[in-house]
């Protein structure tokens, strides 16, 4: 088995007194896509903010344990917070797309990063992120249009080609089809497939058969506790815990 | 952000800088009564040389002299205009801040007029008959005094109309006030021998008797704006207002003044010295300053000419009443000498 | 059964009605603010319109070489020119009261008009010339029939005989009615009939531009500050709750502080538009702040959590994203601050701007004034020709401020970013 690329032993987050994860270990594999599931309120987008430390941006929330990227610790007082997020990226639920045009959305990460030293290689790196994306041929004519004038689909897909612009190692995704419809889903679904090949991706989903399509391995969590981690195809056949057993068959969530 | 770093940095270099950078601009504060006519010879001053058209400020008589008082440096007034003579108080204080040299100008004659509407009959009036309607406490009748009762213009003398006392005058802050209470109102309260008397032996008991106007609404300070009082004097033909000569003169349509004493409140006559209700205005000159800022010893000519201040002069057209030419001759060598004041 | 018709019950008569009386309360509440409106500015304009034209009287003034120098024209004493040119006109003048009756036709500009047309113009000089001067603002009230000729001559401004002349004048077409140009090129004056607004007007935009360009930056840069990256604590309340506070100080506060500290301390220039400007910024600091925070807050915060995700630093993301988005309700205060700023007096009185104030400035270290100050300052006067001025110059004042506003909406049109 290859080595894990994001190692997490123990950790517990809080947010003041209440507490959301409990003592948590999991090993995240690279190249492959695992999902995270379970019913609301679980934890699991509050477990995925804290692998990019956006959960620092809540002042209210504390993490413990041991969360390590390539085995560095990223919670550690030497790690800069920037040159994380470099190199994991985020998709959110909701499509948000700065407020500039399509090849701006894509470019901001390369200059902000100074990935791209001429303009012309700049645009050769757009356009390979909107191809990666998908998005290239629906987009190439109105590079200069406002990222907002797309459709859902479209938006959402654009933000995964802002976030592979930079060429992270990780891309995390929260819940990045619900705000969607079924045709959209079915494109950004293919995409995280081709996608695989070059990045680790953890998605956040509601829907169990958008996890059963799309990712290899499967967490499953419950009032904050890791219940069950394993192949996607054995969890859905033959999971070992109840508390699995029941959130597939539709018993529970 | 450097924007505000290159403003400090500005505002400090300014703020270095400015005592090197020299006044050519002479500074004149004052009393809003001798206002008009300062900036008028500031006006023509201006155009008439190449200096360049003084600053005139209108702070009052007593805010002018404290600005006046406050120290020797270019960055205090060169002249300030009074509608009262300097407290000794006030050449005290000047001279607590170096400020010894002090060329002291009178420059004419201010009349102060009881005015109503034009509608209404002229009012004729004794300054002791002022006094019973305006002041707070009157004399009783008995040696003493009691809370002004008089609520008609014919309660306190049967000639007078049969009018409601209502009278629109200057607030305290105003040099028009002091005036009116120390020639109208002081002089009809010592009409009244034991109140003349009180006079040598308690001075203080004396002054509030005679200075203090009643507050029970018949007197209204109807602020600063001579021009509102005009307006609410024609829109009300009872009432009367308290105003310079020169608004008199230049709404003679639609206000007339009262005869006080037997006198009209007409140009000849205050300057004459007749009527009762006039004071003299002066202005005071930093002898420093003359030499250090261009052109106050040109402004001090200009202001001496007797195109300026005379019978004929601008300044009468403005409402100044001017001194006898005697008194002209006098002042234009001491005021040019650069003569020192002398309490 | 269901009943859907008005009368089924549910109060429905009661409520409609009451619908129907909110309504008519809101247009007639319109309605009377609109007609109070009306009312005031056309009351103003009315009275305004009678600065738009200035009258002129011609005079015959003898321009030859014994009277002026044509090698050097300026040293002629044009004011004696212009006197015996009157009497010259109407010859049967000789009383002196009269006599100084007759100059007093003519503006005391007069003679200073009369040397600059013969600057501008010395082909003028050797012969005796028709000019044009500016006549006296009574003579310009009477032509338009402000002056009530029925009352006795001592309560009007003008005299019988000065009628007869002046008729006499109009008889001979040597009075004219000229659009009155001085009023917008010429500065304060103690002459109604030559006093101009170009004084005040530059002084004001002096003070505006040193007030804008102090405040606005800091103020938007502060709020950014305490929006975006102060730390929530005690400190911050507390700057928070001094800021709402300054807000409401009353504006002299801020005038006195000039005086102690700009004028005092630092010594800088009295009447000058740079302390103008700095003591209406400081005025003008907190209502900048609170609008721009208000501005800040209500950017959808999925920008900037973006942004951070993509691995953009905290000030990036603020700036690149957040401020862009705020930056047209910033204007839409920073303009509400400016328009006050305008409108202000108090605290200008206290470092000397309240004051007569002929020459145009040239830089901001020169003494001005500004226009609301020349609108008080000319209501305080006695000649009659001044309420026409100031309702003029208030006139003049609003127009400044509706171009502030359609710049400010230009401004945020052209920046507002869909999203």
């Amino acid at each position: 088995m290859t080595d894990p690329i994001i190692t997490a032993r123990g950790v517990d987050i809080f947010y003041d007194t209440k507490q959301a994860i409990h003592n948590i270990d999991l090993d995240i594999l690279p190249n492959k896509v695992t999902a995270f599931i379970g019913p609301s309120g679980c934890g699991k987008s509050t477990f995925l903010r804290a692998i990019n430390r956006m959960n620092d941006l809540i002042p209210s929330c504390r993490i413990s344990g041991d969360m390590k990227i390539a085995g560095q610790d990223i919670y550690a007082p030497a790690v800069d917070v920037v040159a994380l997020r470099a190199q994991v990226g985020m998709v959110f639920q909701k499509p948000n797309p700065f407020p500039k045009s399509i090849f701006e959305n894509v470019a901001y990460g390369l200059k902000i990063h100074k990935i791209t030293t001429s303009k012309t290689e700049m645009q050769d790196r757009v356009e390979w992120s909107l191809r990666s994306a998908g998005l290239w041929d629906e987009v190439a004519d109105r590079l200069d249009d406002p990222g907002n004038s797309l459709s859902g689909g479209q938006q959402q897909r654009l933000c995964i080609a802002r976030a592979i612009a930079i060429k992270p190692k990780v891309i995390l995704m929260d819940e990045p089809c619900s705000a969607l419809d079924p045709i959209a889903t079915a494109v950004v679904e293919e995409l995280i497939d081709n996608l695989r090949k070059d990045y680790t991706i953890v998605i956040v989903t509601h829907s169990m058969q958008q996890a059963a399509r799309v990712s290899q391995r499967t967490a499953f969590f419950h009032l904050g506790s890791l219940v069950e981690y394993g192949e996607t195809k054995s969890i859905f056949t033959n999971p070992t815990d109840e508390r699995t057993q029941n959130y597939i068959t539709g018993r529970i969530g | 952000m450097s924007v505000r770093t290159t403003l400090t940095a500005a505002a400090a270099l300014l703020a270095i800088a400015a005592p090197a950078i020299a006044r050519d601009q002479i500074q004149i504060v004052g009393s809003s009564t001798v206002f008009p006519f300062s900036t008028t010879v500031a006006e023509r001053f201006g155009k008439s040389t190449d200096f360049k058209t003084p600053v005139v400020e209108s702070t009052g008589s007593g805010g002018g002299l404290k600005l006046f008082c406050a120290g020797t440096g270019l960055d205090t007034p060169d002249i300030t205009n009074a509608s009262r003579r300097i407290k000794s108080s006030e050449v005290e204080l000047c001279a607590s801040n170096g400020v010894t040299e002090i060329v002291e100008a009178t420059i004419g004659f201010d009349g102060i007029v009881l005015a109503n509407s034009i509608e209404a009959d002229q009012l004729n009036v004794s300054l002791r008959e002022l006094f019973l309607a305006l002041a707070k406490d009157v004399p009783n009748g008995d040696g003493g005094t009691m809370p002004n009762p008089y609520k008609m213009w014919n309660e306190v003398n049967a000639d007078l109309p049969a009018v409601k006392i209502e009278v629109l005058g200057p607030p305290p802050t105003s040099g028009t006030r002091d005036a009116f209470a120390e020639l109208a109102m002081e002089g009809g309260c010592k009409t009244f021998d034991w109140i003349k008397a009180l006079k040598k032996e308690d001075k203080s008991a004396y002054k509030a008797l005679c200075h203090t106007l009643r507050e029970d609404g018949a007197y209204i300070e109807a602020g600063e704006n001579d021009n509102l009082i005009v307006q609410k004097l024609q829109a009300n033909p009872a009432a009367f207002g308290i105003f310079g000569y020169s608004f008199l003169e230049q709404n003679g349509d639609v206000v007339q003044g009262s005869v006080v004493n037997g006198v009209s409140a007409e140009f000849e006559e205050i300057a004459a010295g007749n009527y009762p209700i006039a004071r003299s205005l002066f202005f005071y000159v930093k002898k420093s300053h003359v030499g250090e800022v261009p052109g106050i010893a040109e402004f001090l000519s200009e202001f001496t000419n007797e195109d300026t201040w005379g019978d004929e002069g601008y300044l009468a057209d403005k409402g100044l009443i001017p001194l006898s030419a005697k008194e002209r001759e006098a002042w234009a060598a001491k005021i040019n000498g650069l003569s020192l004041l002398d309490m | 059964m269901i009943d859907l018709t008005k009368k089924a019950g549910f109060g429905l008569a009661g409520r409609h009605r009451a619908e129907k009386r909110f309504k008519w309360v809101g247009r007639s509440a319109i309605a009377i603010s609109l007609m109070f409106l009306a009312l005031m500015v056309g009351s103003i304009t009315l009275t305004a319109s009678g600065t738009l034209r200035q009258t002129q009287i011609a005079v015959q003034v003898d321009l030859g070489a014994e009277n002026v120098d044509p090698t050097d024209p300026a040293s002629a004493s044009y004011g004696r020119l212009v006197k015996s040119g009157l009497r010259d006109m109407f010859p049967d003048v000789t009383s002196r009261r009269e006599k100084k009756a007759l100059y007093n036709l003519v503006s005391p500009e007069g003679s200073f008009e009369a040397a600059k047309l013969v600057a501008k113009d010395p082909d003028l000089l050797g012969s005796t010339q028709t000019l044009w001067l500016t006549a006296s603002d009574d003579l310009d009230l009477y032509l338009r029939g402000k002056i009530d000729i029925t009352l006795p001559q001592n309560q009007r401004q003008i005299s019988d005989k000065e009628v007869v002349w002046i008729n006499a004048l109009q008889a001979n077409n040597q009075l004219r009615r000229v659009a009155n140009w001085n009023f917008l090129t010429g500065g304060d004056s103690r002459e109604p009939e030559i006093a101009g607004i170009l004084s005040a007007l530059v002084g004001s935009l002096y003070s505006l531009a040193v007030c804008f360009a102090l405040s606005f930056p800091i103020g938007i840069g502060a709020a950014i500050y305490l929006e975006e990256f102060a730390p929530a604590n005690r400190l911050s309340d507390l700057i928070e709750v001094n800021i709402n506070n300054l807000a409401a100080v009353p504006s002299i506060v801020f005038g006195l502080l000039g005086l102690s500290i700009f004028l005092g301390y630092m010594g800088l220039p009295r009447s000058s538009p740079l302390v103008g400007g700095m003591v209406l910024a400081l005025m003008t600091l907190p209502t900048i702040i609170i609008a721009a925070r208000a501005a800040l807050r209500s950017v959808p915060p999925s920008f900037k959590e973006a942004a951070l995700a993509l691995g953009a630093s905290p000030v990036q993301a603020v700036f690149h994203h957040v401020f862009p988005v705020a930056m047209p309700g910033m204007l839409t205060g920073a303009i509400i601050g400016m328009a006050q700023a305008l409108g202000e007096t108090a605290p200008l009185l206290m470092i000397g701007m309240v004051a007569f104030i002929v020459d145009i400035p040239d830089s901001i270290l020169e003494p001005a004034t500004a226009l609301p100050v020349q609108i008080f300052l000319w209501a305080d006067s006695p000649e009659r020709a001044f309420t026409e001025k100031t309702a003029a110059a208030i006139i003049v004042l609003l127009i400044f401020l509706i171009s502030m506003n359609l710049i400010a909406i230009l401004l945020r049109r052209k920046l507002e970013t869909r999203f």
